[in-house]
């Protein structure tokens, strides 16, 4: 995942903690969530919240064109996969999803109409894409990045809504809760820090921001809150402000963007003193993961619980 | 006495003065820093060749050894570097714009760097980039050196410039062209080109020091002969000056110099510029005064500015390249106007 | 270390089928000219004649065909620096350094002397100070050449070749921007310098008078070839002028005036 992305987020997280939006707020009466038939055909047509506003698909499509790895990957969770004709370049997971040279930041909506989709789904609004799509007939949502999980769940049921896979969304979407409550109910970090790291220029994220969430959920002390007034939760950091804050754990968001592993990182000068790094407690996580908000963020908690659980056997 | 007044007064005491200057900005560039440590303290670590002394932390020994002093060792390089190169163009180029990227260095090292970064292995960029830079720039400058190279006799420095201008449009052209390529990596090359120090250590110091210590020791010891082609080719050339190779020496070491200054630290603007012309106004023309002073106050200038990106706005890390053009125009202004009301 | 006047050898300055092209052009064309030692020669023409180009190929700066020897050495085989202690240029547009003290300016002629490491000595220094009292420009010494007049800067580049105690000095249009006194005094010093050291002078001018009342033997350049050589009663004549300059004019050569060239206009007699 590009790094460009994660500075769209965090302008798309600040207008969203802002607005404290109706979709925030909208976990339990999702219009058609809870409430819709069990049906499929019966289903149609549905209204949907999207950033983009009420959005009303009137039949199932079956032409569904994404241009957000995040929405891909909650689309074919939760079945709707043959549905998909394309999707965006960044959208590499699941294997199986029909990559295409789309753009998700330059979409060129005359090479996104030469698909003939039904609905496109997309994450970020260049300025006019949703009303360039429009005046072509074709239905477009928009699925901004979400603030929270319970936002990123809402998302997986709105488009089971939208793709008439409403049981398998709400399943999976049950499933996913049930395993971040055993993980949290599981973990007692007891305090320890850590440093999550976007980039090899230090950047980092507060746990205002989504992803600080899920470390804030486990119990996980953040050693960019201190640094993050006024950054928009993603401050940048310096080596010596981490040297000194010695945090037990690393996580590494910059290993396929940067090329950063355990092993650079021993390697910066004066940070192979680090408590986490003479610990191992050093992660690599998969930056498309880290940037994302979907099924998959379940799987990072899990990969973070279980380095929190290491670094606390050690330090016991 | 005004700092003006101990400059002109000799070129010994003006040189003292630079070297005080300089040691005052190293200790500076120690003392201070995102994390808090004890002046007390890091001077007792200074006199005691880095045994921590008991009032400090391991961590904060850690942070003075390994990134503290390199990073000032780096800034005083990069600066010295810069501002030698400048001034050296400056005049075999007669022309009082002429900065060290003038020949396409800077050009040819953002290419080499869009490169590596582009395009070279991901684990690799903290060695992939120095050296792609460094090829980058010395290829820029070759190449605006076979196409502007001139023997007729006054036009030869202008026809280098134009080469020069013609190179580097070329490779930048170039280098947006693959960073359109590979736009996920826009954020990491515009970051270099704006210029860091912030992930400097020994390996930076290692890396750039042969390069420039032969290079500004060259510009150094031929200072007396930028003097003399002051009066023009043709004139030099009457008084027995072989003007084609003073420029091609200076030219090597020049480039020399700044492509080992843009491999550590990226793209750093106007130091090559600010600090020469400041020199001139405190001190006069000659190249004998103004070399040797470009060399200590472009390093302690350097040092200076790094100093500010990383306490202003701590943790977080202003690029310097931003800090050199906000800090150094109202310096020159300064300088220029208090000159003027002077004479 | 460079080339002496040697008393033995008569001409200070032989010049042999010199030609220059700039381009394809012939600028100077199978230029002849023998100069003795202590003797002044002064290369007069019309303006695009190419007296400029002719004192740079004997200077040894741009390209030429032919054989330039000084005091029997060909300048072909000295280098860079033995030619540039050997010959002395004054320029007519000399490039002025403002930000330079004259001291540092006149210093500049020590360069041919100075090996690359080393810096000026007490000799050097002292040939500096003489050439400046010699122009009188000694109180000037500190002064930045941006605050001298007109004249001094010219005085101030001809003490800067003086510096350079080179036997044979070349001066193209060495009167440029002075006053008629100060014209005077630079070619009478010029012409002292020639009596007292035994300086070789070549010099071009387009002033007829002044040539014609300081230098011995003159050599007419018309389009770029030498159409005139010899003393002023040979070259300097109003046909000859009229021929060449396309111009009519007098020659007096008046007892208690002296001579000069005087510019007629009206009708031919």
């Amino acid at each position: 995942m590009g790094r460009p992305r994660r500075i769209l987020t965090a302008f798309a997280l600040a207008l969203w903690l802002a607005a404290c939006g109706s979709y925030a707020g909208s976990e339990e009466g999702a219009p058609g969530g809870g409430d819709s038939p069990a049906s499929e055909a019966a289903a149609f047509p549905v209204t949907i919240e999207g950033t983009n506003g009420r959005v009303t698909i009137d039949e199932r499509p079956e032409r569904i064109v994404s241009l957000s790895p995040t929405a891909t990957e909650d689309l074919f969770a939760t079945g709707a996969g043959d549905q998909v004709i394309a999707v965006d370049e960044l959208s590499n997971f699941p294997a199986e999803a029909p990559v295409t040279e789309l753009s998700g930041y330059e979409p060129n909506v005359e090479a996104i109409a030469g698909y003939e989709p039904d609905l496109v789904v997309f994450a970020t609004e260049p300025g006019d894409l949703a009303a360039s799509l429009e005046g072509l007939g074709i239905t477009a949502l928009q699925l901004d990045a979400a603030p929270t999980l319970r936002g990123a769940f809402d998302q997986i049921e709105q488009l089971g809504l939208a793709t008439g896979h409403v049981a398998e969304a709400d399943a999976l979407v049950a499933e996913l809760r049930v395993e971040v409550n055993l993980l949290v109910d599981g973990s007692d970090p007891s305090g320890l820090s850590f440093y999550y790291e976007l980039d090899d220029t230090f950047y980092s994220a507060t746990s205002k921001t989504f992803i600080g969430q899920l470390f804030e959920l486990l119990g996980l002390e953040n050693i960019a809150d201190p640094a993050g007034k006024g950054s928009g939760g993603y401050p940048q950091l310096s080596a010596e402000y981490i040297i000194e804050a010695d945090p037990d754990l690393i996580f590494l968001a910059d290993t396929k963007c940067c090329g950063q592993s355990p092993e650079t990182v021993a390697e910066r000068p004066g940070w192979d003193e680090i408590a986490a790094v003479t610990d191992g407690g050093v992660v690599a996580l998969d930056d498309d993961v880290a940037s994302r908000w979907g099924p998959r963020v379940v799987d990072l908690l899990s990969q973070i619980a279980a380095a929190a659980d290491a670094a606390e056997e050690d330090a016991a | 006495m005004s700092l003006r007044t101990a400059l002109r007064g000799s070129r010994a005491r003006a040189f003292v003065v630079g070297v005080a200057v300089l040691i005052a900005a190293l200790l500076a560039g120690l003392l201070i820093g995102p994390v808090r440590i004890g002046a007390a303290n890091v001077l007792r670590w200074l006199v005691s060749f880095g045994r921590t002394p008991s009032g400090m932390s391991e961590q904060e020994a850690l942070i003075l050894a390994e990134l503290r002093l390199p990073r000032v060792i780096v800034a005083g390089l990069v600066g010295a570097s810069l501002a030698a190169s400048g001034a050296a163009y400056q005049a075999v180029f007669r022309n009082p714009l002429a900065d060290p990227y003038l020949l396409g260095a800077a050009a040819g090292a953002g290419l080499g760097a869009t490169i590596a970064v582009g395009y070279g292995p991901a684990g690799a960029i903290d060695v992939t980039v120095p050296v792609a830079a460094f090829v980058g720039a010395l290829v820029g400058v070759g190449l605006a050196y076979g196409l502007g190279r001139s023997n007729v006799g006054g036009r030869a420095a202008t026809s280098l410039v134009l080469a020069g201008v013609a190179v580097a449009s070329f490779l930048t052209a170039v280098q947006t062209f693959l960073q359109q390529q590979r736009s996920d990596t826009l954020r990491q090359v515009y970051t270099w080109i704006l210029g860091r120090l912030g992930t400097t250590g020994w390996d930076d110091v290692w890396l750039a020091l042969p390069s420039v210590v032969l290079a500004v020791t060259t510009l150094w010891v031929v200072r007396r002969l930028l003097d003399v082609i002051e009066v023009g080719d043709v004139e030099a050339q009457s008084l027995g000056l072989n003007v084609t190779r003073l420029r091609l020496v200076v030219v090597l070491a020049a480039s020399l110099a700044t492509a080992a200054a843009v491999a550590v630290a990226g793209l750093i603007g106007f130091v090559g510029i600010i600090v020469p012309h400041t020199v001139r106004l405190l001190v006069g023309g000659s190249y004998r005064s103004v070399l040797p002073l470009s060399v200590l106050f472009g390093a302690s200038f350097l040092i200076v500015v790094d100093l500010l990106a990383r306490t202003v706005v701590a943790p977080a890390e202003i690029p310097i390249g931003v800090i050199t053009a906000l800090v150094g125009a109202p310096f020159f202004v300064v300088v220029l106007r208090r000159n003027r009301r002077a004479t | 270390m460079k080339v002496e006047a040697r008393s033995d050898v008569a001409l200070a300055l032989e010049v042999r089928d010199l030609s220059v092209e700039l381009g394809r052009r012939p600028i100077v064309t199978d230029v002849r000219l023998d100069v003795p030692t202590g003797g002044w020669l002064c290369v007069i023409g019309p303006n695009g004649a190419g007296k400029t180009t002719l004192v740079h190929a004997i200077a040894g700066l741009v390209p030429r065909t032919g054989s330039v020897r000084l005091w029997g050495r060909s300048t072909d085989e000295l280098g860079r620096r033995e030619r540039a202690r050997s010959v002395a240029l004054v320029p007519q547009l000399p490039a002025i350094p403002e930000s330079f003290t004259v001291e540092q300016y006149v210093l500049l002629g020590r360069t041919p002397h100075l090996g690359l490491l080393a810096s000026e000595g007490a000799g050097d220094l002292e040939a500096a100070a003489t050439a400046l009292e010699r122009l009188d420009l000694g109180w000037a010494a500190s002064r930045r050449l941006d605050s001298l007049s007109g004249g001094e800067l010219r005085r101030a580049v001809i003490a800067r070749a003086i510096a350079q105690e080179a036997p044979l000095l070349l001066l193209d249009e060495p009167t440029t921007g002075l006053d008629i006194a100060q014209q005077l005094r630079v070619l009478e010093l010029v012409d002292e310098l020639r009596r007292a050291d035994g300086l070789t002078v070549v010099s071009t001018m387009h002033d007829l008078t002044l040539a014609g009342r300081f230098a011995q033997r003159f050599a007419l350049l018309s389009g770029g070839h030498v159409v005139a050589e010899g003393p002023r009663g040979e070259v300097l004549l109003p046909h000859v002028i009229a021929e060449h300059y396309g111009a009519r004019v007098g020659v007096i050569d008046d007892g208690s005036l002296g001579w000069a060239v005087v510019p007629l206009s009206g009708p031919e007699p």
